[in-house]
């Protein structure tokens, strides 16, 4: 995984003595996270519903939804086939063989991850998604925490104003992993690597994603108006601690937070498309006892989809996410008078694009982009935290559908490559080691990666 | 019960005599093409409805729904209002049925679909779910 590649070649500058030049590094933790992949659906609704796992997912293992997924999610995950008694479970394993690009990197074979998934219908009303993620460390050491919850209760097949509505409750703990259209990045686990990433991105610093809690209160009217509104506080450290997160990635203390989403979406059957809009807006202490940080997050979101007879189906989104940070205190630099900049924003953009043949072959090419306001003292050596990356993935999904071996389990080969094409604003020397030292560049982050997933 | 099982049996023969005198009068409707049908029915249908004999998904399966009498697969938990509903699925009746509203055509129904207003493609289906034996 290039997280791996990252955090071994920061170890490395580490340990030979550039951490001093870099005093933050040894701060945060966990820097980036991989913009991973994985199934976000459980064969567990597929056993539940009597679909397919392509009905919901173009791919048949996840996560992009059709606008059937679409509709599942906003149900509340309690469509049925009405036989009942489906066991409300399911089981992710995915195995990974990684070519990490630097000199210095060792290639690697391993179970990377063992999830457990506790999803379906509670009651016609009242269904949820719970997933249990188990990882790998890198060296055959397991590591247990509670990724994504989204528990929901919905009123559903009201009549408003003489069109259909829906209303209903999400209590989760990503912003963003509610979004029924499933293209933020905490919803499409496509959140930019990022030194200085959005609080909406999963993959930035001390993210709230998996360590808040929130509820949203969601309404759908006329099948294409959406509007959510919600809140979230962070989990105290203990219960951090207990589900799983280390102290270093506390996302801090929340106050006065809000999250807004609006969407309009069109199902014409044999194409989608969705334009959105997405706030988050939180006063954040981090550290808990720091002065508080005015944080906004501001974005807008645009998805295509075309369907057709499902034998080729072509999937694209854009999300842009702009946010604007009023610091309560500044860093003080080594010469009098210098400081860090108090008013900054951060910037995270993704545009991606898949192909499915048959709902089996697919192909994935992703364009990440995270920048921010140039800050010499908080995004050393160069002042500059923009990070850029691509993600192309080939896959494979040989069941899932209806007329393969099983409808309800599949099973993922894909081959990624993940590049970096910039990382600190730079392409070359990315740490900026001195002269004697071992030089990185983005391209040293790169990795390779064939991994096969089975869910069932 | 005993009143209602008769009654149903009364629908169910009443529908069938309907359906043989439609299968009759309407050679137009399975004048589609059913291979087009099958590129209608997937993407039009497909996510609710399976092909497969006995194969249930959020509706019920299609296979044989041609000449069968409504709400009447074993397995299949429907609506009271399918359940008593005193048609048999003949091609004129899946015409009127799915050229509209299915809320419209069946109050009560389960059934979300906003109907299928292109005329060729109804042709199509219909002459596609008649292959479904």
């Amino acid at each position: 995984m290039p997280t791996a590649s990252i955090q071994r070649a920061r170890d490395r500058q580490a340990t030979r003595g550039a951490a001093r030049w870099f005093p933050w590094l040894g701060l945060v933790a966990a820097m980036l996270l991989f913009a991973s992949h994985g199934a976000q659906a459980t064969p567990a609704y597929a056993r539940q519903t009597g679909s397919a796992c392509a009905d919901c997912h173009a791919g048949a293992y996840g996560p992009a939804l059709t606008p059937y997924g679409i509709r599942f999610k906003l149900n509340g995950y309690t469509d049925t086939g009405g036989k009942g008694g489906s066991l409300p479970a399911a089981i992710q394993l995915i195995g990974t063989r990684a070519v990490p690009a630097g000199s210095n990197s060792k290639d690697t074979t391993q179970l990377t991850e063992a999830d457990l998934y506790l999803a379906g219908r509670i009651s016609d009303n009242a269904g949820g998604y719970v997933k249990v993620e188990t990882d790998n460390d890198g060296h055959d050491h397991f590591h247990t925490k509670l990724s994504n919850v989204d528990l929901r209760y919905v009123a559903k097949d009201l009549t408003l104003a003489g069109h259909d509505a829906m209303f209903g409750v999400s209590v989760n703990n990503s912003p963003g992993f509610e979004d029924p259209i499933s293209v933020l990045p905490s919803a499409s686990n496509f959140g930019p690597p990022a030194n200085s990433g959005t609080l909406l991105n999963p993959s930035s610093p001390n993210p709230l994603a998996t360590h808040v809690i929130g509820a949203v209160a969601y309404g759908l009217f006329d099948g294409s108006w959406l509007g959510e509104l919600g809140t979230y506080n962070s989990l105290p450290r203990s219960t951090q601690s207990d589900v799983g997160y280390t102290p270093s990635s506390d996302p801090g203390k929340l106050s006065d937070t809000g999250y807004l989403r609006l969407a309009y979406m069109k199902d014409l059957k044999r194409q989608f498309f969705s334009a959105g809009l997405v706030a988050l807006t939180t006063k954040r202490q981090l550290p808990r006892n720091a002065p508080k940080d005015d944080i906004t997050d501001l974005g807008y979101d645009l998805s295509y989809q075309f369907l057709g007879n499902r034998e080729h189906i072509v999937q694209m989104s854009y999300v842009n996410i702009l946010e604007q940070r009023d610091y309560g205190s500044v860093l003080a630099g080594p010469v009098p008078g210098l400081t860090s900049k108090q008013h900054v924003a951060a910037h995270d953009q993704t545009l991606s694009a898949t192909y499915t043949f048959r709902q089996t072959y697919g192909i994935t090419v992703a364009h990440l982009r995270s920048t921010g306001t140039s800050d010499p003292l908080r995004y050393p050596p160069f002042g500059d935290p923009a990070v850029t990356s691509n993600l192309y993935t080939l896959f494979w999904a040989p069941f899932g559908k209806e007329g393969s071996l099983t409808p309800f389990a599949n099973l993922k080969i894909a081959a990624t490559w993940f590049r970096f094409t910039r990382f600190n604003g730079t392409s070359s020397n990315v740490f900026g080691a001195p002269p004697g030292f071992p030089v990185t560049n983005a391209r040293d982050l790169d990795e390779f990666s064939i991994s096969a997933s089975l869910a069932f | 019960m005993i009143k209602s099982s008769f009654g149903k049996i009364l629908g169910i023969a009443a529908a069938g005599v309907i359906a043989a005198g439609g299968m009759l009068a309407s050679p137009a409707a399975t004048a589609g093409d059913a291979a087009a049908g099958s590129d209608v029915f997937k993407s039009e249908c497909s996510e609710c409805h399976s092909v497969q004999q006995g194969r249930n998904k959020k509706g019920p399966s299609l296979f044989g729904i041609v000449g069968r009498a409504a709400g009447t697969l074993p397995d299949y938990n429907y609506s009271d209002a399918l359940r008593h509903a005193p048609w048999t699925w003949t091609a004129d009746k899946l015409h009127g049925y799915l050229s509209q509203p299915a809320k419209q055509a069946n109050p009560g129904t389960k059934m979300k679909y906003s109907g299928l207003d292109n005329a060729k493609q109804l042709e199509d289906l219909i002459a596609y779910l008649d292959t479904l034996h």
